[in-house]
């Protein structure tokens, strides 16, 4: 299966899942910050919104050090795009292009109403893939695993609901 | 100093999730509708790498420079699996996770921001409703929150 960034071939699963990782440790080693990147939604926030959940210390303490790191994320993503057939904005969808087909409106609603389930739904579950799925299965944390298996499963339902019942 | 250490980490981090593949959409789609293994098998191998990691860090109790580690864990409350369900619903509909929002952006994937508007004012619209919730998802009190993650 190839990416839909410049038909690249994806790293191994396993050399890839041991970068995320070592990435992960030295996040701890160097920085003493434990992985988590959906409080960085919260930070975001807090930059314009002051009401006491804004204000409180996890959020403020946080800023430091959660916002260079969403700032990398996405210089990660374009340093990727770059050197592999160059940057330039685009629309592609892959399967959904072929199976739901909406143009970029549509995809743009859609998208907002996922993102929608994502910033309250994780915000609820006080965290997201990397918080709860990695550092919190990781250090063997009841509340991780039992969210892990939550996403987890409602993602894959919800899939199947998509592209095997819905738009077979 | 630390800025610049965050923003390389978050740097490596973004460009190995987009070369693997948790930033595309088909892949994701691969991983829940179960005919692809490359994200199940990446998770379990950055599990099997951070886990002891972290057992002996924890261990050694000390960071690079010599600081107390901290690691402190999530609190357990109904709303993990809740606001889990609503996230996994959100992550299967628009192939993104949390980080992968970020990372499609800088890709030049347009649509990732549709996906970060709704997430900004998701997370925003709990924060507002915080004190609101039904008494039974127990979540923390306000100052502690649900979890920093």
């Amino acid at each position: 299966m190839t990416l839909i960034l410049h038909q690249l071939q994806p790293y191994h699963w396993a050399l890839a899942g041991v970068l995320i990782g070592v990435i992960t440790l030295l996040l701890l080693w160097l920085g003493n910050q434990r992985l988590g990147i959906s409080t960085g939604f919260e930070n975001l926030c807090g930059l314009v919104l002051k009401t006491p959940y804004f204000r409180r210390s996890e959020i403020t303490s946080s800023q430091a050090w959660r916002l260079p790191f969403l700032a990398g994320l996405v210089l990660g993503g374009f340093l990727s795009a770059l050197t592999s057939g160059g940057w330039a904005p685009f629309w592609d969808l892959g399967m959904f292009d072929r199976v739901i087909g909406l143009g970029p409106a549509g995809k743009l609603a859609w998208m907002f109403a996922g993102g929608l389930l994502i910033g309250f739904g994780t915000r609820m579950a006080g965290g997201c893939t990397s918080g709860h799925g990695i550092f919190g299965i990781a250090n063997l944390e009841r509340a991780s695993v039992e969210s892990t298996l939550a996403f987890v499963t409602a993602g894959i339902v919800t899939s199947n609901l998509i592209y095997r019942v819905g738009a077979p | 100093m630390n800025t610049a250490l965050f923003l390389v980490l978050g740097t490596a981090f973004g460009w190995v999730l987009s070369r693997s593949g948790a930033t595309d959409y088909d892949v994701v789609q691969g991983m829940f509708l179960l005919t692809s293994f490359q994200l199940w098998g990446l998770m379990g191998a950055a599990l099997v790498v951070t886990a002891p990691g972290l057992w002996w860090l924890k261990r050694h109790g000390r960071t690079a420079s010599g600081a107390p580690l901290q690691v402190k864990p999530k609190p357990r409350h109904p709303g993990n699996v809740v606001g889990g369900i609503l996230f996994g619903i959100g992550w299967s509909i628009t192939g993104m996770c949390p980080g992968p929002i970020l990372v499609n952006l800088g890709e030049g994937k347009l649509y990732a921001l549709g996906a970060l508007a709704g997430a900004l004012l998701g997370a925003a619209l709990f924060g507002m409703l915080y004190e609101r919730f039904p008494a039974w998802l127990r979540l923390p009190a306000l100052r502690i929150g649900t979890g920093d993650g």
